[in-house]
């Protein structure tokens, strides 16, 4: 079957009456499930997979597109509307997003992300499509020694995110990727920094850091300020409608990140998360006015919104060609994958076509229920705003609670949560920013991994490094973005 | 005393370099390793130090806006600490009495804390709240929370 009509028959199927049902319900109860801080893409595709069981293979693969575009959506709205991201994903979302909703632009800080998630998911799909033999190949060239250049580069480039001080933004870092060798090490079996307590052996859960870090230190804050009187520009989402300077000034990012996005996501490990920082970077280094990023900023909101979901759709490409999932989102599609009985892998394309053009298919649909679907809902979403504080502080922090005990059903859990709570405030308190304290904790495992690899090829000696020049030149320019923000704070100086 | 309170700063990151490095330095060592599991650990201990040197040298004033955020008066302190307290008593009790009596409870009386008047809205939320939560969770998702004193 060509390609053409493999997509013809996959749109069959996506475009029947059951198809568009199912997607319906798939993108309403992922952008349900993802709205709820901590609940993202992963909670979302492995709470629908017990519901996929029964189901024709294509219907449910369908569906979970439908899930998976919804949920990182919801996810982008918690982000802009409670500051509150549900995934690692959307974090950098929340950087512009949140102050246009505090400044009563709500209505149309939802709409830049709906649109930008649209079009970095529907160019991405395109790409995925065209590019996939072509860009798994580029990947699998990639040794130990180029995804630790790759990760190293995604973290040094947090560097020039931080607002004020760099110095502040290395020590978070750092402490995050202490954080993350807390457990059983993988490679030696060593339990590293346990203290003898078993629950401390598997580490610690991603969502409790990020929800105790973010959606905590979010709580202290609302009860510092919760008397403080709304003249209702926070709780009025606005107008939806976007001018045409709107457009014209989002149009530059969007274009530019669908591709890029698309190709960080399609490097395994390196997904939305590292996309959507790496594409809020890129734009604040080029724009003119880069300080209006993190103020509001069209730009600053519309750039991650659409790496984040290129990035998603590329993370399809080693899973797809080479059955290696990624990124944790596409490692649970894998699972529900497997579960319906569809091996992906070289094989996919040849054996069932049908699925494989199905799942395409089924993203271009997915996109466009998105939109169509979200749109016209964003102002019953934006409800959340007109929630009393008081109440909106107890909801939140039930939420965060339920969040992390779903997923370990362990009270241990909990109490951590509070600790990084209480350590997510006093970061705020100091200026300490806690998004590069997130993202190390994020990539530290992948990093320390890879490093050990690259070391134990080369018998211990740094200098393989010399040897990969794809490497080599990623660590430079990582180098570079630590050298710089450090020499320039000092320059300023000087002159002052 | 603008200078100070990084260079305070500093002294609290330094304190976690060093008692991250002395752990570091006790970790058991696997002979067959040719890169063992403390060698990260070592490196990043010694890189938070550097980090907390370059801070407590760093002599850039702080901003007006960096001084207000930690202005909090002894009220909002002790807001904090009895949100805090809710929250430990949550984490503590929810095995026991279960999801929905503590959820609600906690909805109720944390919303009342903070001075949320309207009770009626405050005990429907909690309710309705606690109870669709746990239906949505145990029912729907297969995911159970803890019934506790309740047998449902």
């Amino acid at each position: 079957m060509d390609a053409f009509s493999g997509l013809m028959s996959g749109f069959q199927v996506a475009f029947s009456l059951e198809g568009l049902l199912f997607v319906f319900i798939g993108v309403f109860v992922g952008t349900f499930i993802g709205m709820m801080p901590g609940l993202g893409p992963i909670s979302a595709i492995a709470i629908m997979i017990p519901i996929t069981y029964s189901m024709d293979p294509s219907i449910a693969l369908v569906m979970m597109a439908g899930v998976y575009y919804g949920a990182i959506f919801g996810g982008s709205s918690s982000s802009i509307l409670l500051n509150a991201p549900g995934v690692a994903g959307t974090v950098a979302t929340a950087f512009d997003g949140y102050p246009m909703a505090k400044q009563g632009k709500a209505g149309k800080a939802l709409a830049i992300a709906a649109i930008a998630s649209f079009t970095g998911g529907t160019v991405s799909v395109v790409l995925l499509m065209l590019f996939t033999p072509l860009l798994s190949a580029v990947a699998i060239s990639f040794g130990p020694a180029e995804y630790f250049a790759l990760m190293f580069l995604g973290l040094t480039a947090i560097a020039s995110l931080a607002d004020g001080s760099a110095i502040k933004a290395f020590i978070s870092a750092t402490l995050g990727f202490m954080v993350v060798t807390i457990g059983i090490d993988a490679q030696t079996g060593t339990s590293r920094f346990t203290f003898g307590n078993p629950n401390l052996l598997e580490g610690i859960d991603f969502l409790v850091v990020a929800l105790g870090l973010f959606a905590l230190a979010e709580v202290c804050t609302l009860v510092l300020n919760r008397n403080e009187k709304d003249d209702g520009q926070s709780k009025n989402i606005g107008s939806l409608r976007l001018s045409k300077q709107d457009i014209k000034e989002m149009s530059g990012p969007v274009s530019r990140q669908s591709f890029l996005g698309f190709i960080i996501g399609v490097l395994p490990g390196a997904g939305a998360t590292i996309a959507s920082f790496i594409a809020y970077i890129t734009e604040k280094k080029i724009a003119k006015n880069p300080e209006e990023f993190g103020k509001g900023s069209i730009k600053g909101l519309a750039a991650p919104e659409t790496a984040n979901n290129a990035a998603t759709s590329g993370a399809f490409v080693p899973l797809l060609s080479l059955g290696i999932p990624g990124s944790g989102t596409t490692a649970v599609l894998l699972g529900a994958f497997l579960v319906l009985g569809v091996q992906p892998g070289p094989l996919l394309v040849q054996d069932r076509p049908e699925i494989f053009w199905g799942i395409i298919a089924s993203m271009y649909v997915g996109n466009i229920i998105l939109l169509v679907l979200n749109l016209p809902l964003i102002p019953y979403i934006s409800k959340i705003l007109k929630i009393p504080r008081p109440l909106l502080i107890s909801l939140v922090i039930i939420f965060s609670l339920i969040g992390v005990y779903a997923i370990s059903f362990n009270t241990f859990d909990l109490y951590l949560l509070l600790a990084f709570g209480v350590i997510g405030f006093f970061m705020r308190m100091f200026s300490f920013p806690a998004a590069p304290f997130i993202l190390a904790f994020i990539l530290g495992g992948m990093m320390e991994q890879s490093l050990r690899q690259t070391l134990t090829i080369s018998n211990g000696s740094f200098g393989i490094f010399l040897d990969k020049p794809i490497a080599l030149s990623l660590i430079a320019v990582g180098l570079l973005t630590i050298l710089f923000p450090l020499l320039k704070g000092r320059r300023k100086y000087k002159v002052s | 005393m603008l200078a100070k309170t990084n260079q305070k700063a500093a002294l609290v990151v330094a304190v976690i370099a060093i008692v991250y490095l002395l752990l570091s330095f006790n970790l058991p060592g696997y002979t067959n390793a040719l890169i063992d599991a403390d060698v990260i650990p070592k490196g990043l201990g010694f890189l938070l130090l550097f980090f907390a040197l370059l801070l407590y040298l760093d002599k850039k004033n702080e901003t007006e806006a960096d001084k207000e955020k930690r202005k909090i008066s002894k009220q909002h302190v002790i807001n904090l600490l009895v949100v805090a307290g809710m929250i430990l008593i949550y984490i503590f009790l929810l095995e026991m009495i279960g999801f929905v009596v503590m959820t609600t409870v906690f909805i109720f009386v944390c919303s009342l804390y903070l001075d949320y008047k309207h009770h009626v809205t405050n005990v429907i939320t909690s309710v309705v709240f606690s109870l669709a939560i746990y239906g949505l969770f145990n029912y729907l998702l297969k995911i159970n929370l803890p019934a506790g004193i309740l047998p449902f």
